[in-house]
């Protein structure tokens, strides 16, 4: 099952044959920060949870595979009592509903990867760090055959909610047509950078898990669990993937069972461009590999794979730090 | 042949009755300086007899096939390579199947563009490739330490990897290349000048790759107990306690690095000899890294053997399980946690621990049942303290 879509595009764009090359570039750098904020929101709970938890979570693309799969279910449950969208009262009823079908198939995740931190990961915090990698391989392999088992090895491919979401129109008041829920999903994923700035740089909680990252021994002697913290940031990083999933499988993507290899590797590319345990790092990490591997394709499409590794190897020879340090002193 | 060298600083071997045991007295002879005692001639024949039996008794049983094994034994010395980064300069390489893809693509470029028949030559034309890719890459990465050693080896991977997947014309792109001349009429290199069936040559590879290996095997302890495996030893513990007794680090790193990256490229052009067509998926992609990183750990990276032992143990379940049940993947995640929690050196790490356990119990049959309730007790409470995390994540403390 892995080794089947391996090497299947992971972004279908658009056809963009024979149009002006302005419009062509519109669309490509819509579609690369589409794809780059989807990839922000995996990447971001890889970094927090690297920064915070000392753990590379090679699970983590199984996180947003779950997310896709979730999704087809549960919004296919949900739009079932809705029915395609006419007018436009039916349209605004039909987006409410696959967004909360969006945050349903997410909400999953935080129970999900909770109960994995707190039976797996916890017991091998202390434990050298290549046996951390070694059950987070373990746990990918275990992922892909639970999603094997639900949803069988057929791409599951919604495509309701991105039809139905397109025909509220957006970038054709300006002459561009582009998918409009891909517009939709830029900005959610700006609000999702806006939140988790403002989580850990205003809210209580953010600021003790950020102290726990910062120094854990002092956190603990001022009364943090640091058990908590841990599995809080582990579900969060669950969380923010199975959103990216979501989204991106009620999207323009079909959901299979090998899906989440290549944007984990992509989210490592990410981390690093960024700086680990940055999330604003991430996020310009994020934009900046998704703008130019959607512009290599424009500009020469057998170099599309291979961008984000340069890039990401320029990086760490240059400024190994990434580009933004870090946020807590994660050594 | 369990490995003696670091009971200086390796806590748990003080406290193995084992290791303690040998002493002047119990080496036999000694080969290429390797002082051999009787366990360790014991393990070594019984290995290589365990192994050299292999294409006689796969006709007993479906499983026993001569290919995985041969398989398993390339990926195994790819992790021996990884090895001795891994144990002695404590750096954890993520990018490892570029040098053992490296080798691979050297063999089938010299097959294509060069007319080369002879599977010595290919192998050869791996090793050189495999080199190349390490000097180069090695030279860039020596100076980095921990995550940014495992993400920037990880990142040079998925470039090559990339390069392969972008070059229709040259390298094949994502359907790979053929490991045989195009303007010969063969349908397998020679080995020896010889043209030999198939049944002829997956033996006589099969063969060869022992021999390889053996050889290998003997580099490593060589190299592993010599002043610079020493140096190395010191590299991993403290880098700038070794630069002050005079080691130059960075330039040692690279020399390791490209020692390794030979073993990745011989196992590479030995892997090509026997799939006679090699695809990136196959060989490049950083999966590939992440389980040759895994063999060594699965085996158990403090030993010798152990990346071997992982290697044909994870390529056993890699290859063969998915035909036995679908859900292949499933089984041999369960049978990796299972290592992780309960064989915590690795697979040939643990045994003189589980050895020693068994005949324990074997004494106090009672035990088996204290066992039996400790387990029950932990795994009763792990689900409660899932229960409660999760309780608490969603609702808060009350």
């Amino acid at each position: 099952m892995l080794e089947q879509s391996l090497l299947t595009p992971l972004f279908v764009d658009t056809i963009v044959d024979a149009l002006p090359s302005w419009t062509l570039f519109v669309r490509q750098t819509l579609n690369g920060l589409f794809f780059g904020f989807i990839l922000f929101m995996i990447a971001t709970g890889l970094t927090i949870i690297f920064g915070v938890l000392g753990i590379l979570n090679l699970a983590h693309g199984e996180f947003y595979a779950l997310g896709a799969f979730l999704v087809f279910s549960v919004a296919g449950l949900l739009l079932g009592f809705v029915g395609p969208p006419t007018d436009w009262l039916s349209i605004a009823v039909f987006a409410v509903v696959a967004l909360v079908a969006v945050l349903v198939a997410a909400a999953v995740l935080l129970p999900v990867s909770a109960v994995l931190e707190t039976i797996f990961v916890r017991p091998i915090y202390d434990r050298e760090e290549v046996y951390q990698l070694l059950l987070t391989y373990a746990l990918l392999l275990m992922m892909v055959d639970v999603l094997l088992f639900f949803w069988g090895g057929q791409p599951r491919r919604l495509a309701t909610v991105f039809s139905g979401i397109n025909q509220i129109p957006t970038t054709e008041l300006v002459g561009i047509s582009y998918p409009s829920y891909n517009i939709f999903a830029i900005l959610i994923g700006l609000l999702v950078f806006g939140f988790l700035i403002w989580f850990f740089e205003r809210t209580k909680t953010g600021r003790i898990v950020r102290a726990t990252a910062i120094n854990r021994e002092a956190a603990t002697a001022m009364g943090v669990s640091s058990d908590r913290v841990f599995t809080l940031v582990f579900a969060m990083g669950g969380f923010f993937a199975g959103f990216a999933g979501a989204l991106h499988g009620a999207g323009p993507i079909s959901a299979d069972v090998g899906m989440g290899i290549r944007p984990l590797v992509l989210s490592f590319v990410v981390i690093v461009v960024g700086g680990l345990g940055s999330i604003k790092g991430a996020f310009v990490g994020a934009i900046l590999i998704g703008l130019a591997s959607r512009w290599t394709i424009m500009i020469y499409p057998p170099a599309e794979l291979a961008a984000p590794y340069a890039i990401m190897v320029l990086v760490l020879l240059l400024r190994p730090e990434g580009l933004y340090g870090t946020w807590g002193e994660i050594e | 042949m369990s490995d003696e060298t670091d009971a200086d600083h390796d806590d748990q071997a003080k406290s193995d009755p084992d290791r303690t045991a040998e002493t002047e007295d119990d080496v036999l002879f000694r080969l290429f300086k390797i002082p051999f005692t009787r366990r360790r001639i014991a393990v070594l024949l019984a290995g290589v007899v365990a192994l050299l039996l292999v294409p006689e008794l796969q006709h007993l049983h479906a499983d026993l096939r001569v290919r995985t094994v041969y398989l398993g034994l390339c990926w195994g010395m790819a992790a021996l390579g990884l090895n001795l980064l891994l144990r002695h300069t404590e750096l954890v390489s993520f990018g490892h199947a570029a040098y053992f893809g490296g080798g691979a693509y050297g063999a089938a470029l010299a097959a294509q563009y060069a007319g080369v028949q002879e599977a010595i030559l290919l192998i050869l034309a791996g090793i050189i490739a495999g080199t190349t890719l390490a000097v180069l890459i090695g030279w860039l990465v020596a100076g980095y330490l921990d995550i940014y050693f495992a993400l920037l080896t990880l990142a040079f991977n998925q470039l090559l990897f990339a390069i392969v997947m972008g070059s229709s014309e040259i390298l094949g792109s994502d359907d790979g290349l053929g490991v045989r001349p195009e303007a010969a009429d063969l349908t397998r290199p020679t080995l020896f000048g010889l043209e030999l069936t198939s049944a002829q040559y997956e033996v006589l590879t099969y063969y060869l790759v022992i021999g390889v290996l053996l050889v290998l095997l003997v580099v490593t302890w060589r190299l592993v107990n010599s002043p610079f495996g020493r140096a190395l030893d010191a590299i991993g513990q403290d880098r700038t306690r070794a630069r002050f007794i005079g080691i130059p680090v960075k330039r040692y790193v690279w020399i390791t690095f490209v020692i390794s990256g030979i073993y990745g490229g011989i196992a590479g052009a030995l892997y090509a000899l026997s799939m006679l067509h090699v695809r990136p998926g196959n060989t490049l992609f950083v999966i590939r890294s992440g389980e040759i990183l895994f063999m060594a750990i699965l085996g158990g990276f403090k030993t010798l053997l152990g990346p071997i032992v992982g290697g044909i143990a994870l390529t056993y379940m890699l290859t063969e399980l998915r035909f036995t049940t679908e859900f292949w993947e499933f089984y041999t995640g369960l049978l990796l946690l299972f290592v992780v929690f309960l064989m915590p050196k690795g697979i040939i790490g643990s045994l003189p621990a589980i050895v020693e356990g068994a005949r324990y119990r074997a004494r106090n049959p009672g035990m088996l049942s204290e066992d039996a309730d400790s387990l029950g007790g932990l795994i009763r409470e792990k689900l409660n303290d899932a229960v409660e995390s999760t309780k608490v994540l969603l609702f808060g403390v009350k």
